[in-house]
């Protein structure tokens, strides 16, 4: 495995666009802290917003910030790690010179893993910074109360560069990948619940979308209470509980893993 | 010993055949030419053993399965172009398959200068011109001393210094007695270098031999008299001449290459038959190429 670990690092550690799309992770996540200090006043009936930044609603804050950053910055980084080997040939290269096609796959695989690790290491620590800056008198226990947003934070990441390598492995091309991958998130997944779905079928399985599903591990903090004012169109919360986006997010991952796989190693490279 | 051994592969691209039930054995040490027009299959064949494309039918086998599945980091291989990550340097991009053949960490000094790259080797590879680009993947084929190197059209698209070049390397490799495989669709080039040839048509194999009994040491007489037609009777009468053919100023004479061009000549004159224009030279591999693909045009 460390054999592969290093073989990615000597591939990519040089290549400007994969290293500027990491700077800017690390850099566009803690900013999204004065985005939480610009905002404005909260309804009365919640605390104010100041609550973003203590413990245990920092995590979900942060936790929602990851949520784009995550799905931004390291997806499309993930899809370049693929489709620039395909663009140069070198993923047809690298199994000609030895490397096994499971290797390969491999690889890509122990880069979202590692990635993930490293998004969800950078999350603890800014959580647990902020928290403990801005609360007061905070025990490590009450500190890390935090309703596993932990493991959360890191299915959502993994969830997300899991359906990018997915579309990279599938289209190849990086500009088709990188489109299909930010449309999808972004818009046909939205039209395809509210639009097409719902005038099918109102009812909660309008929530249980791929992304929808991965989104919903970190969702904004009190999104929940928008159930109160929700209009009477939806009969049903708009958000999953934590244990059915878990449920789904690992059900679609193993999904989309498996079809990764499958294509792959049946294709001609 | 067996280096490679192929059984009955066919591969379909939709409707097109690509290979159709090819079999081929490489015997260790060979320098074996994979020769045929463009779309033959020799690249089809090149990406099945080397396990990027999947075969319809049939398999394959190396060094007789001692490697179990790990043969390939006995092997070194360029595949049409040179794949190399255009931003690193030389020394980053051998780096890479150095990594992905297992082996210890180590200079390419020797390696670049075979290849004339050791001035340009901190150069990232998208600088490179078309036959420095060939140079560096044939210096990628022989890290790690593999047993068996594999080229494909190694001179395509390169100048003729290029060329020179790149055949001189293919010859300082075969000379190692490391076992090559190389695709052409440049008879000359497989002449030059290879000890074997195998003939590709339209996916099926169509002769398969040392160069030597599949490409013939015959020669091609242009032959030409006063008088035509008694020539023609005086030919026909010598075993030598295997066939010939009429253009319109003179014959061309397929010839074995034991024919006395000087005795044949005063043999004429003693027939009087008075030769106005005799010339010999070595059949064109082109022509006994286009013989045996059964290509007229």
């Amino acid at each position: 495995m460390l054999r592969l670990i290093k073989l990615e690092w000597s591939k990519f550690s040089k290549n400007t666009i994969i290293v500027l799309l990491f700077i800017f992770f690390i850099l566009f996540f803690p900013a999204s802290l004065y985005i939480g200090k610009l905002m404005p006043d909260l309804p009365s009936f919640l605390p104010g917003r100041e609550i973003f930044f203590n413990f245990p609603t920092v995590w979900e804050y942060l936790g929602y910030a990851g949520n784009w950053t995550v799905f931004f910055f390291l997806g499309v980084l993930v899809i370049y790690t693929v489709t620039i080997e395909v663009n140069n040939k070198t993923m047809r290269q690298s199994i000609i010179n030895g490397l096994s096609r499971n290797e390969f796959f491999a690889s890509k695989m122990i880069n979202i893993v590692l990635l993930s690790t490293f998004a969800t290491l950078f999350y603890c620590i800014l959580s647990l910074g902020v928290g403990f800056i801005n609360g007061e008198n905070e025990s490590l226990s009450s500190a890390f109360d935090n309703d596993y947003a932990i493991p959360r934070f890191f299915l959502m990441s993994f969830s997300y560069m899991n359906f990018a390598i997915f579309l990279a492995l599938i289209f190849r091309k990086s500009g088709i990948a990188v489109f299909l991958y930010l449309t999808y998130v972004m818009i046909i997944e939205m039209i395809l619940r509210w639009v097409v779905h719902m005038k099918i079928d109102n009812s909660e399985l309008i929530n249980y979308y791929p992304m929808n599903v991965t989104e919903d591990l970190m969702p904004f903090p009190f999104l929940r209470y928008a159930d109160f004012i929700q209009n009477n169109e939806i009969e049903f919360p708009i958000l999953l509980t934590t244990q059915e986006a878990v449920l789904a997010t690992l059900a679609y991952s193993f999904l989309f893993l498996s079809i990764s796989y499958i294509t792959f190693m049946r294709r001609d490279i | 010993m067996e280096v490679l051994r192929i059984n009955e592969i066919s591969k379909n691209y939709g409707s097109i055949k690509a290979l159709d039930g090819l079999s081929l054995t490489v015997e260790n040490g060979q320098v074996l030419g994979i020769l045929g027009p463009n779309g033959s299959g020799k690249t089809t064949t090149l990406g099945i053993i080397l396990g990027i494309l999947r075969p319809n039918h049939g398999n394959f086998t190396w060094f007789e399965n001692r490697y179990h599945g790990k043969h390939k980091l006995h092997i070194g291989s360029i595949l049409e172009t040179p794949n190399f990550l255009p931003y690193l340097n030389a020394d980053d991009n051998l780096d890479i398959v150095r990594q992905i053949k297992k082996i210890d960490k180590q200079n390419f000094d020797e390696l670049l200068d075979m290849v004339k790259l050791r001035q340009r080797r901190k150069s990232p590879f998208k600088t490179y011109s078309l036959g420095m680009k060939q140079r560096l993947a044939i210096a990628a084929t022989l890290i790690g001393d593999p047993q068996v190197v594999i080229f494909d059209e190694p001179t395509n698209g390169l100048d003729p210094e290029g060329i020179a070049e790149v055949r001189s390397t293919l010859k300082d490799i075969a000379n190692q007695g490391k076992t090559v495989i190389m695709a052409s669709h440049i008879l000359d080039e497989v002449e030059k270098i290879c000890s074997h040839v195998a003939i590709l048509k339209k996916g099926k194999l169509l002769a398969t031999g040392p160069v030597g009994s599949i490409l013939s040491n015959d020669m091609t007489l242009e032959i030409s008299a006063v008088n035509m037609d008694a020539l023609i009777g005086f030919l026909r009468s010598n075993p030598m001449i295997k066939s010939f053919t009429k253009t319109e100023s003179f014959l061309e004479c397929i010839a074995s290459d034991e024919l006395d061009i000087a005795a044949l000549n005063v043999n004429a004159l003693e027939h009087d038959i008075r030769i106005n224009h005799l010339v010999s030279r070595k059949r064109r591999l082109e022509e006994e190429f286009l013989e045996i693909t059964g290509n007229e045009n």
